[in-house]
C-alpha cells in the first residue's frame, strides 16, 4: 500500500486489507493488502501456486473471504482464460448474460461492435476462433459496466500473433471505459506491455511492486521482475 | 477510435483465415443421390422376390401372403374405419403413457441431477427398480389394474420413466463447471442459471433418453395390447390371429415398424431443432 504515491482524486475500484485465505493449515494468501483504482491497471505475476489466482477468485467473490475484508462497491467483471460462452445461445446473448436493465440486444450489440464482432450477433460460438471467442468473452465482460475488471490469464491459450493484437485491443478499450484492471498472468512481458503497476507475489503475500513511474528501460525492469520471480537467481545481472 | 478499427479490422482477417483452415470435407467418390438410390435397391429387390414367391405358390398365404394382398387389405380397413379407429387408440394410449412416464422420469431425474440429498433418498430405489425387465411387471400390473386402459398406460409409462430418468440426472450431472462459475460471476439468479445453462447443457443427453423412451413405450404398448385388449393395434393382430387372417398380422406388424420409425423421425427433427448450436447437428442451421 505504502510502495505507491495514490494519485490525488483517485476513486478505488477494490481495497484489500489483511485476506487471509488457507486451505489446511497451508495460507495460500497470507494478510494481503491491495488496492487498485480505476483506471489503473495491475499485472498480477507470480509462481504457479503463489496464491495469484486464489486472490482473483476472492475478488471475484468466487471463494469466500476467510479473514480481512474486501471493500468493492459493485461486482466485479472476470475474463477467464477459456472463453466459457454457452455454445447453446448465439453470441448477443451470450454477451448479455446477466445483463440488467432494458435493451440487452442493444447494448450487446455495442459492446460486440466494440471488440470487432458487430456483425455476427445471431452466430453461434462454434463458428468462432480462439482468439475471436476471447474478444466475445471480453466484449461480455465490459458491457456490464464494471469499476474492477478480473483478467484470469486470458491469453494464455491464443497463438503469439493474436496475443499480441489482443493486448492492444484491451489497451484501447480500458483506456476508453476506465475500469480498475487485474491481470493475473505468468507472462512477464505482458505485464510490461500492459500494466501501469506490476505486482509480485510470493507465498500468499504482495512481495514486490514495480510502478511504470519508477520504471527504467524494459529490458531492466523485464531482468528485475525475473529476478524477483526467482527466475535469474543474482542480482549481479540486473542492468 | 481508428487504431482500434484497425486491430479489429487485422483480426477479422487472421480469424477468418483460422475458421477456413478447420472446414474440411469428407473425399466423394460416389454422389449422395447415388448411394440414396443404391440403398433402396435391396429392400425393393426383397420385396419383389417376396411378391413372387408368394403368386407361383412357394408361400402358402397362410404363412406369408404377398404384399398385393396386404396393401388390398390395408385398403379394405382404411374404408372400413376400423384400421384408423384400432391405430388412433394404440397412438392415444401411448400418448398418455409416454406423457405420464415423461414426466416422473423428468421430474425425479432432475430432482436427483440437482440434489445429493434427494440421490441419496430416491436414486438407489429407482435403480433397484430399473434392474427388473419391466415387462416382468405384466402379471403383478394386470393384478392391480386388471385388464384395461389404465394397466396399458401404466406399462408405457413404466418404460419411458426410466430412460428419461438416467438421462436427465446424467445430463444434469455433466454440465461443466466452469459455466456455473460463470453464471455466478455475471450475477445469474439460481432459476437464470437452471432456465440459462443448466438445462441447455443437459438437453441432448435428456433428447437421447426421449429417443429410448419412445422405443421402450413402443414395445410395453406391443405387449400389452397383444396380452387381452378390445381395440387397438395389438388386438387387430390378435383377433386376426383367430382367424388365420395373416394378411392382417402382417399389416399391424408393417404399422408398429411404420410409427417406430416416424417416432425416431420427430426426435432427430427435435434434436435438430433444439440443438442446431452443437456441433453434432449443426447441418441444419444456417
Amino acid at each position: 500500500m505504502t510502495l505507491h504515491a495514490v494519485p490525488l482524486r483517485s476513486v478505488p475500484a477494490v481495497v484489500v486489507s489483511g485476506l487471509r485465505r488457507s486451505y489446511g493449515a497451508r495460507h495460500v494468501i497470507d494478510r494481503l493488502d491491495l488496492r487498485i483504482d480505476r483506471g489503473e491497471f495491475v499485472a498480477l505475476l507470480g509462481e504457479s501456486g503463489c496464491g495469484k489466482t486464489t486472490l482473483l477468485r476472492a475478488l471475484a467473490g468466487l471463494d469466500p473471504v476467510q479473514g480481512g475484508h474486501i471493500d468493492a462497491p459493485r461486482r466485479p467483471a472476470v475474463v477467464f482464460q477459456e472463453h466459457r460462452l454457452l455454445p447453446w445461445e448465439n453470441l448477443w446473448r451470450n454477451v448479455s448474460l446477466g445483463l440488467e436493465g432494458g435493451n440487452p440486444r442493444q447494448r450487446a450489440a455495442h459492446a460486440l461492435a466494440e471488440v470487432g464482432l458487430g456483425e455476427r450477433l445471431d452466430d453461434w460460438p462454434r463458428n468462432l476462433s480462439g482468439g475471436q471467442a476471447q474478444r466475445v468473452a471480453l466484449a461480455r465482460a465490459l458491457v456490464q459496466e464494471p469499476e474492477l475488471l478480473l483478467l484470469d490469464e486470458p491469453f494464455a491459450a491464443l497463438d503469439a500473433l493474436t496475443r499480441i493484437r489482443m493486448h492492444e485491443l484491451v489497451k484501447e478499450l480500458v483506456a476508453r471505459h476506465r475500469p480498475g484492471v487485474l491481470l493475473v498472468t505468468h507472462d512477464v512481458d505482458e505485464a510490461i506491455a500492459l500494466a501501469d503497476r506490476i505486482l509480485v507475489m510470493r507465498h500468499g503475500a504482495i512481495a514486490f511492486e514495480h510502478s511504470a513511474v519508477a520504471r527504467g528501460s524494459a529490458a531492466a525492469t523485464r531482468t528485475r521482475l525475473l529476478h524477483e520471480l526467482g527466475v535469474i537467481s543474482t542480482t549481479a545481472q540486473v542492468v | 477510435m481508428t487504431s482500434i478499427e484497425k486491430i479489429v479490422t487485422d483480426f477479422a482477417d487472421a480469424d477468418a483465415g483460422n475458421v477456413r483452415a478447420a472446414g474440411f470435407s469428407r473425399p466423394r467418390t460416389v454422389s449422395k443421390n447415388w448411394l440414396l438410390i443404391i440403398s433402396w435397391i435391396a429392400p425393393l429387390v426383397l420385396l419383389v422376390g417376396w411378391e413372387w414367391l408368394a403368386q407361383a405358390g412357394w408361400l402358402s398365404p397362410q404363412v406369408l401372403p404377398a404384399p398385393s394382398k396386404v396393401a388390398r387389405t390395408t385398403f379394405k380397413l382404411l374404408l372400413s374405419g376400423s384400421l384408423v379407429n384400432d391405430l388412433g387408440v394404440s397412438l392415444l394410449r401411448a400418448a398418455a403413457g409416454f406423457a405420464i412416464g415423461g414426466a416422473v422420469g423428468f421430474a425425479l431425474g432432475t430432482l436427483v441431477g440437482f440434489s445429493t440429498i434427494a440421490q441419496a433418498l430416491i436414486d438407489r430405489s429407482v435403480q433397484m427398480i430399473r434392474a427388473i425387465p419391466f415387462l416382468a411387471m405384466v402379471p403383478l400390473v394386470i393384478v392391480w389394474f386388471g385388464v384395461g386402459e389404465a394397466e396399458k398406460i401404466f406399462l408405457v409409462s413404466l418404460g419411458v420413466a426410466f430412460p428419461i430418468y438416467i438421462n436427465t440426472t446424467l445430463g444434469i450431472r455433466q454440465v461443466d463447471p466452469k459455466l456455473l462459475e460463470l453464471g455466478r460471476v455475471q450475477g445469474l439468479s439460481t432459476w437464470s442459471t437452471i432456465r440459462r445453462i443448466i438445462l441447455p447443457g443437459a438437453l441432448p443427453s435428456i433428447l437421447t433418453g426421449v429417443r429410448y423412451a419412445l422405443a421402450t413405450a413402443w414395445l410395453a404398448l406391443v405387449v400389452a395390447e397383444t396380452i387381452g385388449a378390445q381395440s387397438g393395434l395389438g388386438f387387430l393382430a390378435m383377433d386376426a390371429r383367430e382367424f388365420l387372417r395373416t394378411d392382417v398380422i402382417v399389416l399391424t406388424i408393417l404399422i408398429y415398424a411404420l410409427i417406430g420409425v416416424a417416432a425416431d423421425a420427430i426426435t432427430r427433427w427435435l434434436e435438430r431443432r433444439l440443438l442446431r448450436w452443437h456441433p453434432n447437428y449443426a447441418e441444419a442451421s444456417a
